[in-house]
């Protein structure tokens, strides 16, 4: 099934950004206290989270990102977001420029500012790629019933019966339940193309990148030289993070009852065609290995449930933005401990990271240095929404194994095993 | 591998003088700065250092952010060097969120640190002795210096002698600790136990091999250079200036008032494992006790121990989970030791496993205090628990670290929503804890809280010099 990352950014007056962040604080305490929230979110179907945020630079227009990740295709989304929240979108936008004051009755000028400033990623990552919003929130509840069955079972001393015995009774309580009929006809979460077309992409590069190898070693040679000079040049930030930026980090970051949290990054670029043509070459292979990683693991990192790379103002500036589970401290570490190279690949190219060697080494690898320059280019998240804030990545892959082996086949080794994910 | 500095260094960082049996947490607050320090400077020789074993009592002393800024450490740009956790304190909103103090640990009904800023402490005065008559000699000495030294007691916290090394719950405690790398501690410990210095002493290499941030002070600030120079910075540009080190040596105390409700624990265990015939059923009780601790009360580890308690095994911590016990059938994946320290348990793999979790190790300083009940069912009235005290360079990295992560996460290590069933953040709802088991899993519902926090404050616990450095402000 086809999902949707992207965010909309738009340039927003610059005398009105007081306004529109009072607006959206007053939409996210809204959006956090109400179950049916006047910027409706959760009446959009599709959406898995979504995040809202101005960010501002010096020597930029202040600009509005708001981030989207879906189920489907943009113009099915669209009509739904604009049918069910236009009117409150249509607050938001009426502080940034270009957009149509005029009839704000009429659905399609909000679609058409939306649509015109889409800014598709460089790279993007989905944890669960394939399963919908609906779909997760259904293997939810079934778990949820399962374990409530089962602690019956165990109530009722007849735990120990054989795994294959137990597996019949809850089977047989699935089957009883009308509410979740659905189970039996799930379609796979992608289909054979959706599989293999990365894999082909990949061969292609390579195959090209074989052939002309000769002809890049000098080049290569050329530009490892040039690297290693800026490299050592380069002034990395060795402050402490600053403190009270921390404080409004933490402000948005720290959210009562959900396993997950947000990420919003926005850097500058280091000056000049060398590293903006290296950014997009790394983000390029990124997005390649993305496509190919649907085990809900991206380089050895399984809490990412979608992520992705925007470059803007012609690659001079990199938005990064994240939705993952656990603590900021657990996601940073990750990034030190199990995806350094990649992520040194990336963000060396930004203003103020730690020093790095050859694009890929060291980087994060300083710990302290690169969290606190993490969180001076942090901004925080004014709004941001899940559809399931209280699952993690592996718990909705777990759900959704118990999901796909309820009614399969299995040996005696198996349906143990099976029975081990409750 | 730098070289401790033993002379510079608070002796309650290399030990937890468990020779002196009795112990006295004296919590003062600054009254007068210019004789706080006139107090401080007196009261400096008679601090423990790292030095030696020192017999008979010893001392040991350390600051919160209010207690620097009233002896006069008011240095902006000193003050931006803190980390954000110790400049805020264990009270502010933010960090009861990272901890998870709400409800009734709500920092608002904490008896001390909370939200009652004339409850707050300035300093902590740490004093042990080898008996009572030698620490009620120590205490009453240093309470006759208090009014003239221009500070006041705000609380005692007593840690009396305890019949034995077990918790008011019954279980052995303080079983696992790190070892700093070069200290005698290591040959006691498996090298998976060894940290490096910088874990645990500010400015020391830390785990990723950079000395771990320390407070700064400008050179014009001490022109006597009391204090070190500060460590070169990775990257810094070669003209970048050199300040002096105000961290070398020091650490972070935390201190956690961790009050426990024994009865109530040992009452919801029988309830929770009466038989099948609604008896109760003591042996199953201990049982359920240990799956919740990961321990039985001898200190015996499930996952050597995973049917019965086995004395012999008391002291054990030679054991991982990965290999040994990868789903939980012998540990719970939730209990309280395998939540506070994962070892080789976490995605991907061991050795992965074990080098992260590492960079959240805690040297444990904590103690009992009150009287062991009598009967562990009976409510006495009388008030007991634990004085957590744990010593790390990052707060954040590591102690918030495990309570964030591990302790309160309510998908620990795949789990989905429950948390540590002894320290974790449990609400009034049905909190459950599962009991991983082969055909299948056992829930336990409606856990409570059996731990409430009566207090707790960030402290720093500086170096010999930087101590003298303070008492000369």
């Amino acid at each position: 099934m086809k999902q949707t990352v992207l965010s909309f950014i738009c340039e927003v007056q610059p005398d009105r950004v007081a306004q529109l962040n009072a607006l959206l604080k007053n939409l996210q305490s809204d959006l956090l206290a109400n179950p049916n929230p006047t910027l409706a979110f959760p009446s959009v179907k599709q959406l898995h989270f979504a995040s809202m945020l101005v960010h501002e630079d010096q020597g930029y227009a202040p600009i509005l990102i708001f981030e989207a990740n879906f189920d489907g295709e943009v113009q099915p989304f669209l009509n739904d977001l604009v049918q069910v929240a236009g009117a409150e979108l249509d607050r938001i936008y009426r502080h940034c420029r270009g957009y149509n004051l005029g009839d704000s009755s009429d659905p399609a000028l909000l679609r058409n500012y939306l649509r015109a400033n889409i800014v598709e990623p460089s790279a993007y990552y989905i944890g669960n790629v394939g399963r919908s919003v609906q779909r997760t929130l259904q293997e939810d509840g079934l778990r949820g019933s399962a374990e409530k069955f089962l602690d019956d079972t165990v109530a009722l001393g007849k735990d120990n019966a054989s795994p294959s015995r137990l597996r019949q009774d809850l089977q047989n309580f699935v089957r009883g339940v009308p509410g979740l009929a659905w189970v039996a006809n799930v379609p796979a979460r992608q289909t054979t193309s959706e599989h293999v077309l990365p894999w082909v992409k990949i061969a292609i590069v390579a195959l090209v990148v074989l052939a002309f190898l000769p002809a890049l070693i000098l080049p290569l040679i050329i530009y490892l030289i040039i690297l290693r000079w800026k490299e050592t040049h380069d002034i990395p930030q060795t402050s402490p993070a600053n403190r009270e930026h921390e404080k409004a980090l933490l402000e948005t970051e720290l959210r009562p009852n959900s396993v997950q949290t947000h990420m919003s990054s926005i850097t500058i670029v280091k000056p000049g065609p060398f590293r903006r043509w290296t950014l997009r070459t790394v983000l390029f292979l990124i997005g390649m290995a993305a496509r190919v990683s649907v085990k809900g693991d991206l380089f050895g990192i399984a809490t990412i449930h979608f992520a992705h790379w925007s470059l803007i103002d012609q690659g001079r500036r990199m938005v990064f933005l994240s939705n993952f589970d656990g603590s900021w401290e657990n996601y940073l570490d990750d990034f030190i401990d199990k995806v350094s190279a990649g992520l040194t690949g990336v963000w060396s190219n930004t203003t103020g990271f730690p020093k790095t060697k050859f694009l890929f080494f060291e980087g994060t690898k300083n710990g302290p240095r690169f969290k606190a320059t993490t969180r001076d280019k942090q901004t925080p998240t004014t709004i941001w929404y899940s559809a399931y804030p209280h699952l993690t990545v592996q718990n909705i892959d777990n759900n959704s194994a118990i999901r796909e082996d309820l009614f399969k086949t299995l040996d005696e080794q198996q349906t143990r095993e099976w029975l081990w994910r409750f | 591998m730098a070289e401790l500095e033993r002379q510079d260094m608070q002796g309650y960082i290399v030990s937890g003088y468990i020779h002196l049996p009795c112990a006295m947490y004296l919590l003062l607050r600054v009254s007068d700065g210019s004789a706080a320090r006139a107090w401080l400077a007196k009261l400096i020789n008679e601090i423990t250092t790292a030095e030696r074993k020192q017999e008979g009592t010893c001392l040991n002393i350390a600051f919160t952010r209010s207690g620097l800024n009233r002896l006069g450490m008011n240095y902006p740009e000193t003050l931006a060097t803190f980390p954000l956790s110790f400049l805020e304190g264990m009270n502010s909103p933010y960090r009861t969120k990272i901890l998870g103090d709400d409800g009734e640990n709500d920092p608002a009904n904490w008896e001390w640190g909370g939200a009652d800023e004339q409850k707050t402490a300035d300093i902590l005065l740490l004093l042990f002795g080898a008996d009572e008559a030698t620490l009620d000699q120590l205490i009453a000495r240093q309470r006759s210096t208090f009014a003239t030294g221009g500070v006041s007691e705000l609380r005692a916290l007593g840690a009396g002698r305890q019949p034995d090394t077990h918790e008011h719950f019954g279980f052995n405690d303080d079983i696992t600790q790190p070892a700093l790398e070069g200290t005698s501690a290591v040959k006691r410990n498996r090298p998976q136990d060894v940290i490096k210095l910088g874990e645990v002493l500010l400015s020391y290499i830390n785990d990723y091999g950079q000395p771990t941030d320390s407070p700064l002070i400008s050179p014009e600030h001490d022109p006597q250079n009391m204090l070190p120079n500060q460590q070169p910075v990775h990257g810094a540009p070669s003209n970048a200036p050199i300040l002096h080190d105000l961290g070398r040596n020091g650490t972070y105390v935390v201190f956690r008032q961790l009050e426990q409700h024994v009865a109530e624990f040992w009452n919801y265990l029988d309830e929770a494992s009466r038989d099948g015939n609604g008896q109760v059923d003591r042996a199953a009780s201990v049982r359920l006790g240990a799956k919740f601790v990961g321990r039985w009360p001898s200190g015996a580890p499930l996952v050597n121990a995973p049917d019965a308690d086995n004395p012999a095994l008391g002291q054990d911590d030679n054991f991982n989970y990965f290999d040994a016990d990868p789903h939980g059938f012998k540990c719970p994946i939730g209990s309280h030791i395998r939540r506070s320290n994962p070892r080789d348990s976490l995605a991907p793999n061991a050795e992965a496993s074990l080098a992260s979790v590492n960079r959240h190790r805690l040297i444990r300083r904590g103690r009992s205090y009150g009287h062991r009940a009598q009967d562990p069912r009976v409510d006495d009235g009388q008030r007991r628990g634990l004085h957590f005290i744990c010593l790390n360079a990052d707060i954040e990295r590591q102690f918030e670290f495990v309570q964030q992560t591990w302790i309160n996460s309510p998908v620990f290590s795949g789990l989905c929503g429950e948390v540590d069933p002894l320290v974790g953040h449990l609400s009034k709802g049905d909190e459950v804890m599962t009991i991983q088991g082969d055909p299948v899993r056992t829930r336990v519902h409606n856990l409570r809280r059996f731990i409430t926090v009566k207090g707790g404050a960030y402290f720093f616990m500086p170096g010999m010099k930087a101590l003298r450095y303070l008492a000369s402000l």
